[in-house]
């Protein structure tokens, strides 16, 4: 059956912008809609005699499949698709990396959510309903859900070929290196989640051809096309993704969710079908960040020189292998800090369980890793009796220097003088407790008392991260740029697949193209599968990647206008050409306006840009793995309140190295909106797990940092350009959540004296409730310890 | 299939188990599936269907001990898809930057 009609959402119109210049701060286009709610994200998507799909989902997160029946399911009125894995046409499982999940689940479910079957019907709440006449037959199994049992050897594999997923073993200089000074310590970081705005949700059109459109947010318009193709088992061409609105993605949207779903759905019923996840289904419906647990072992000498650095990272990867692997190799190759260490040895290991599925988030293995390096730092500085930012000065890495992964550190590379920059910022001045404004006490005016148990505390930390796709990965993205006249006057069309996820991406497009062709009006076409891909909007990469694609478009473009100019006007100018201003010019001279010399026909350019060669880790862990390093420094400044273990992060101080700047609202968004997922995980953000089973799936019960929560960030960044990159410009997304979250527990450390060796931190810790108890006296009308174990202080 | 890793070689094996062998058509799915495990490239993608990826080496060597390992059980029928993931352009090759 036809679709009965294309979406009646209506397109936003794609009015010429006048965005700017490079360098300048320019609004973005979607800023004001979004606060004002009238962004069209993609769960606003409606059309004319649409359906809408609903997804069964298994309970358990692990059990056996004796048998699926949806008869009953499908005598409903106003049910037109119930599907089953039976009803995959192509690959039954998909996987960015590795493709093991399940599209639908046929003999085993591995986490809780785990999709089983798929309903289209004429209302939700009839899909809903439907969904509950499918009867699935489980034996129960007992979860895996720890890691370090999912390694041992006795226990039963979760995949055909065992419970590890990936193992990377670093091994740098003298392995078995030993030294005067040592500490060594098990650090853990707990679940967090992406908690973007707009859940899950999409529409899939069939074309009445065989052929489907989906309208979708996502990072990566390419690589969903590619896996929906395999499963459909159809031809990439006839399976077309245009990008709709998102709300936010964080690495949350990089691998599939309801796409598959609505496709089959939308071909099978031969009506448009959206798809629009509730919010505790999306926390079952996207991948999180992965927990890691970690063993570290620091040596240094007496002087405070690092001379080995020993970790065994285990990452808990879930039930299936999403971008595990890379999130392996990165935090493997960062596990050592931006530190100069002649000698290391890292094993990284990520595991198969039956929690749900991890992958990739700001930060992609750099966050977990550099908690742990971080405060190993801050315990060794200790030891020594140092200063814990000298401490890091003394060994921070230079340009020159080898990763403990064998590739140099390229210019620029300034661990140092970020440190430097955040330790030498003004301190924040000091508020009376006593007095105050309730709302500036920890926990605002929840705390009930008058702050006399507050403490003060001060805490720094240093990150770095690759950024883009990395260990031979052929990493590129495609830009055209069509320059043409209308009304007569010149406009530039820019087409790349580049998700714009909410980091101001086509706004940046649109700025270098009005710098590169000197001309007002830039159109930024959406974002769809028409032209070649731009890659993922994750790793920092689309400034780098898109931007250097739509430059080197651009630049193609020009070399066309001069060509055009040469054949019109001879070579003899007196100068250089250049375009300003609608013009073509010669030195200051102008020679002829673009709006005349495209009269009788505009230039289009397609091109495909990549960066610098990467290449995979040998044996030994040693490769030149990565194309560009950025790195950011923090300071925190928070207030403990000690009975109540409530904590107000008073202040962050930051320095980053961004190599050139090109928005600068847009980096101080980046920077600011970084700091903010930092501190979430520091204090509030993680995903309870019990028994394989999600305990917070919603936002009332999954903890956000909100605007109360949120310090004053005070920032410098550094311009010192990346020679390889264009503009200069080195990615800016992730370090800023890096760092943030150890120097928040390392301010915390400072205050109280605990050893803080998880996050996100709980106010139990704080208060000395968990682990060491605090002695106290019965409270009245309480009997209270009994009086010997209370000793003097009964 | 794309990613941030490519298997050079991948294979996806369906195992049609037979009525009238010795062994129940679920024993010998399951040897078939053993078998693919024990090389260490084995996933599963479908009710009776695996994929082995990995080197060229490893897959090939892998797809032999899942065949026999169905023959032994008493299948009689292995389908087979081998996919060799073409090199991907290099950088540097012929779709360098056009700086």
């Amino acid at each position: 059956m036809k679709a009965e009609s294309a979406p009646t959402r209506e397109r936003p119109k794609i009015l010429p912008s006048n965005p700017g210049k490079i360098g300048e701060s320019r609004p973005r286009a979607d800023g004001v809609p979004k606060v004002r709610g009238e962004f069209e994200y993609s769960s606003d998507l409606r059309v004319d005699g649409m359906l809408w799909g609903a997804t069964l989902r298994s309970p358990h997160p692990h059990a056996n499949i004796w048998s699926i029946d949806t008869a009953e399911a499908e005598d409903m009125p106003g049910v037109y698709s119930v599907l089953t894995h039976e009803d995959v046409p192509g690959r039954k499982v998909y996987g960015m990396e590795v493709p093991d999940q399940p599209v639908l689940a046929w003999e085993h479910v591995r986490y809780e959510g785990e999709p089983i079957a798929v309903v289209a019907a004429d209302h939700p709440e009839t899909a809903r309903r439907a969904l509950e006449k499918i009867a699935v037959d489980y034996e129960i199994l007992d979860p895996i859900t720890d890691p370090a049992e999912a390694l041992r050897e006795d226990t039963p594999k979760l995949h055909l070929s065992g419970n590890v997923l990936k193992e990377v073993h670093i091994k740098h200089g003298d392995v078995e290196a030993t030294a005067d000074v040592v500490v060594s310590g098990e650090y853990e970081v707990g679940m967090q989640d992406q908690a973007f705005l707009d859940p899950e949700s999409g529409m899939a059109v069939p074309d009445g051809r065989g052929g489907v459109d989906l309208f979708i947010s996502t990072q990566w318009l390419h690589i969903d096309r590619d896996q929906i193709a395999e499963s459909l088992d159809l031809p990439p061409e006839d399976v077309r993704l245009t990008l709709s609105g998102v709300g936010g993605a964080f690495g949350g949207r990089e691998d599939l969710s309801m796409q598959i779903h609505s496709c089959m759905l939308a071909l099978d019923a031969g009506r448009p079908v959206k798809m629009m996840y509730n919010r505790e289904e999306s926390f079952y419906g996207h991948v999180h960040r992965h927990p890691c647990k970690m063993e570290y072992e620091h040596g240094a000498d007496r002087e405070g020189n690092l001379v080995y650095v020993k970790a065994r990272l285990v990452f808990d990867g879930g039930a299936y292998a999403s971008s595990s692997n890379a999130v392996c190799l990165n935090a493997g190759t960062f596990a050592c800090g931006p530190y100069d260490v002649p000698n290391a040895r890292i094993d990284s290991y990520m595991l198969y369980t039956n929690n749900p599925p991890c992958g990739a988030m700001r930060g992609f293995g750099a966050v977990q890793v550099c908690f742990a390096h971080e405060t190993q730092m801050d315990k060794l500085a200790n030891k020594l009796g140092m200063n814990p930012v000298e401490l890091r000065l003394k060994n921070a890495m230079k340009p020159g220097d080898k990763f403990p992964f064998g590739q140099t550190v390229p210019e620029p590379a300034p661990v140092a003088e970020i440190l430097e920059r955040v330790e030498n910022m003004p301190m924040p001045e000091e508020e009376e407790i006593i007095g105050r404004d309730l709302r500036r006490l920890p926990g605002g005016v929840s705390n009930v008392t008058r702050g006399e148990g507050v403490k003060r505390g001060v805490g720094y930390a240093v990150g770095y991260k690759n950024i883009g796709f990395s260990a031979g990965f052929d990493d590129y993205s495609t830009a055209s740029i069509a320059l043409s006249v209308e009304d007569g006057e010149p406009i530039i069309y820019v087409h790349t697949a580049a998700a714009e996820v909410g980091q101001g991406g086509v706004t940046l497009q649109a700025q270098i193209s009005r710098t590169e062709l000197g001309v007002e009006n830039v159109a930024v076409l959406p974002a769809d599968t028409r032209i070649g891909s731009a890659g993922s909007t994750s790793a920092s990469r689309q400034s780098y990647v898109t931007g250097g694609a739509v430059k080197m478009a651009c630049e193609a473009v020009r070399g066309k206008v001069f060509e055009r100019v040469r054949e019109e006007f001879g070579d003899e100018f007196g100068g250089e050409l250049s375009m300003e201003d609608g013009s073509v010019l010669a030195g200051n001279r102008r020679i002829v306006a673009l709006a005349e010399l495209l009269e009788n026909g505009g230039i289009e350019e397609t091109v495909v840009y990549r960066h610098k060669p990467t290449y995979p880790l040998d044996e030994n862990g040693q490769g030149d793995a990565h194309f560009q390093f950025a790195f950011a420094a923090h300071r925190a400044v928070v207030e403990v309140d000690e009975e109540l273990g409530l904590v107000r992060v008073v202040e962050i101080a930051t320095a980053q190295d961004v190599g050139k700047v090109m928005n600068p609202q847009s980096l101080e968004g980046q920077i600011q909106g970084g700091v903010a997922q930092g501190l979430g995980l520091a204090l509030l953000e993680e995903i309870q797990m019990k028994d394989g089973k999600v305990q917070n799936a919603s936002f009332t019960d999954y903890l956000l940092p909100t605007i109360l929560d949120m310090p004053p960030v005070r920032m410098e960044v550094l311009e010192l350009a990346d020679p390889d990159s264009p503009y200069g410009l080195k990615g800016v997304g992730e370090p800023p959540t890096i760092s943030s979250t150890p120097a928040i527990v390392a301010a915390l450390r400072d205050a109280t004296g605990r050893e803080l060796n998880r996050v996100p931190i709980k106010p139990e810790q704080l208060a000395g409730i968990e682990g060491e108890p605090i002695r106290r006296a019965p409270q009245p009308g309480s009997r209270g310890p009994v009086a010997d174990d209370l000793g003097s202080e009964a | 299939m794309p990613g941030y890793y490519r298997a050079e070689l991948s294979a996806e094996m369906k195992i049609t188990p037979s009525p009238g062998a010795e062994k129940s058509p679920t024993e010998q799915t399951e040897a078939a599936r053993e078998a693919a495990g024990d090389t260490g490239l084995a996933h599963e993608a479908g009710p009776e269907t695996v994929v082995l990826a990995g080197s060229r080496e490893e897959v090939l060597a892998a797809m032999s001990k899942v065949i026999e390992a169905s023959l032994d059980a008493g299948a009689r029928t292995v389908e087979i898809k081998v996919e060799a993931e073409g090199d991907a352009p290099r950088f540097g090759e012929e779709h360098a930057n056009r700086e």
